[in-house]
């Protein structure tokens, strides 16, 4: 039972015709789209996208992407250097907003709203659909303001008392608050790096977000941290979506139940992590793991 | 040849640090063994008790006092007009602007940071010559029209400081807040302007010394060798450089050249006390800004 995409020009416009123009159809004659192999779409979904192209100025960075992020479950992005997955990740809460040149074109939905649409603020949006950089990067801040600093520019709590407790669960649910409920008051950034990033991830799950993204979260730390993370991550599942970048082949296959891999702007094959690893499809998909490039 | 080249260019860096420190070196030395000497409470106070000279009690009229207070003021009120107008500037030309606008605007703050201070004295001349004429035969070359002028003068320091340390900020740590749901003016003041604070702060600091020293605007706008404490900021005032310059170019005796060296090093004190100012208040606001917020 395999899904295929529909590669149909006209359908590929259905959403915002005011934008094809001419480069693009160009862009797809010459880069034509290779078949997603496996069923990249689940029941009940969490994020729904559809024929999406992400294009920097004229360069297309990502060509006809369509997939599903399920509730409750960790999904990984892999593949070599530059095939787009960070910006992929990106699109699911706009964060190519900030990039100048940057143009996505398709139907991104998150419980069925359609967050490219024209009245939709990117503020609740981002509240919901948090993200984890690649560098820990806490605010100058206290660890307590840095954690507090979501709920307070959303607004999430009336008093202080309120704020404390949004503090302390999240710092609880990021396993961190043994380590620092002694020092709260001290710098997040005189924390080491492992802590740091799990602040980090504090800081975005304390806006009660459906979905997190992480872009190669580990790739600064050492092994332990990056096993603590890893952990938290799995238990993270029980409450969020998680959609994850990584370099690392283990690591996707340590933490996710569902891996996609990219390949120059494709989504080439999608499916079962355990399948993926060990009878993967695609010959590319299988030249990767194999390590024959990437 | 490289490892020659290599010991050449050490050599001489050491040189050129060796004589830029050397000059300052000397400039101050020069003051200092000048200056010294004629540096006694007369030449601030002259024969006015000190206390009710602070106090305001009494005018002072063959001393600095009036002189420094007509500095402190005008630097005062010179930036507090230029920064808030600076800085937005700044914030624009970096988070706001972009192509067509930006390269304009980028051009004219080059150009106007190029402008000599006479012609932005000449100018201020003009504007106080044209509300004469036009508004209120009351407005004369004053204070306010200093003030105005030197801000015109010592924007584009503030500008292009605030600009470039807001466009230094590393994306990774533009984008962290922006990715929790801040708003972009949110992340504006709540991240970007703390991390740029510092160089924000090195322009008013040179914006504070341009202020302090300009004599060339301050001379077609209102400073006048006598006219005691400012009263009003549509009156005529005192200034130090203004007096240094008169006294060095109409000296009638050796202690009156004295007098000018004098001058000339309370000036350098007074804008060390104004970078001290600076920073601190810096600091002030860096730890509102990161600790409070
Ligand atoms: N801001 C940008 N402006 C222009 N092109 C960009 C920009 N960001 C990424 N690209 C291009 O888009 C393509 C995909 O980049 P992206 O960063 O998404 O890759 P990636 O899969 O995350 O790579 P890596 O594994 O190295 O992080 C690359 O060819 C890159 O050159
Ligand atoms: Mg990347």
């Amino acid at each position: 039972m395999e899904a295929t995409l529909n590669i149909n020009n006209d359908n590929v416009t259905g959403i915002n015709s005011e934008v094809t123009d001419l480069s693009q159809e160009k862009d797809k004659v010459l880069h034509k789209k290779r078949e997603t192999v496996g069923n990249p779409f689940v029941e009940n979904p969490r994020m729904t996208c559809r024929d999406v192209f992400v294009y920097y100025g004229d360069k297309m960075a990502i060509n006809n992407a369509g997939i599903d992020v399920a509730c409750n479950e960790v999904i990984a992005m892999i593949g070599p250097s530059g095939c787009g997955k960070s910006t992929f990740l990106r699109c699911l809460n706009r964060m190519n907003d900030t990039v100048e040149s940057c143009r996505v074109t398709g139907d991104i939905r998150i419980d069925g709203m359609d967050i490219y649409a024209k009245n939709v603020d990117v503020v609740p949006l981002r509240a919901r659909v948090g993200m984890v950089f690649q560098k820990p990067n806490p605010f100058p801040k206290s660890i307590y303001d840095n954690v507090a600093y979501g709920p307070k520019i959303h607004g999430l709590a009336q008093n202080k008392a309120e704020i404390d407790e949004i503090v302390e669960t999240s710092l609880k649910k990021a396993g961190l608050w043994e380590e620092a409920k002694d020092r709260l008051n001290q710098p997040g950034t005189g924390l080491s790096g492992g802590q740091q990033q799990r602040l980090c991830i504090a800081r975005a799950i304390a806006v009660s977000p459906e979905v997190i993204l992480m872009d190669e979260p580990c790739s600064a730390l050492d092994p332990i941290a990056t096993a603590k993370i890893e952990g938290l991550i799995a238990e993270l599942r029980q409450h969020y979506s998680i959609v994850i970048v990584t370099h690392s082949m283990q690591q996707a296959a340590r933490v996710s139940q569902r891996t996609a891999y990219f390949h120059l702007g494709d989504i080439i094959e999608v499916g079962p992590t355990e399948r993926i690893f060990t009878n993967p499809r695609h010959q590319l998909t299988e030249d990767y793991i194999t390590g024959r490039f990437g | 040849m490289n490892r020659f080249f290599e010991i050449f260019f050490v050599i001489w860096s050491w040189l050129s640090a060796l004589c830029l420190v050397g000059a300052v070196a000397a400039i101050l030395g020069f003051l200092c063994v000048k200056g010294f000497p004629a540096l006694n409470v007369e030449l601030i106070f002259g024969n006015t008790e000190p206390l009710s000279a602070l106090l305001l009690q009494k005018q002072v009229f063959d001393g600095l006092f009036p002189a420094i207070v007509g500095t402190l003021c005008l630097v005062v009120l010179s930036v507090l007009l230029a920064v808030p107008l600076g800085v937005a500037a700044g914030i624009y030309m970096a988070e706001y602007a972009v192509g067509y606008v930006k390269t304009c605007c980028d051009f004219l703050f080059d150009i106007l940071a190029g402008i000599p201070s006479i012609v932005i004295g000449l100018f201020g001349f003009t504007l106080a010559v044209f509300l004469h004429k036009n508004f209120s035969d009351q407005v004369y070359p004053c204070f306010l029209i200093s003030s105005i002028s030197l801000a015109f003068l010592v924007l584009p320091y503030i500008v292009r400081s605030t600009q470039i340390s807001l466009e230094e900020i590393d994306p990774a740590i533009r984008n962290t807040a922006l990715a929790l749901g801040a708003s972009r003016l949110q992340n504006i003041i709540h991240v970007l302007l703390p991390r740029a604070l510092g160089g924000i702060c090195s322009g008013v600091i040179l914006a504070i010394g341009r202020c302090a020293e300009d004599t060339a605007v301050i001379m077609l706008t209102g400073a006048v060798a006598i006219a005691g404490i400012p009263r009003s900021i549509l009156g005529q005032y005192e200034a130090l450089p203004f007096y240094i310059f008169y006294i060095s170019s109409q000296y009638a005796d050796q202690a009156e050249l004295m007098r000018g060296y004098g001058a000339s090093l309370i000036l350098i004190m007074l804008c060390t006390l104004l970078f001290l100012v600076a920073f601190l208040v810096r600091k002030r606001i860096a730890y509102q800004a990161f600790y409070k917020a």
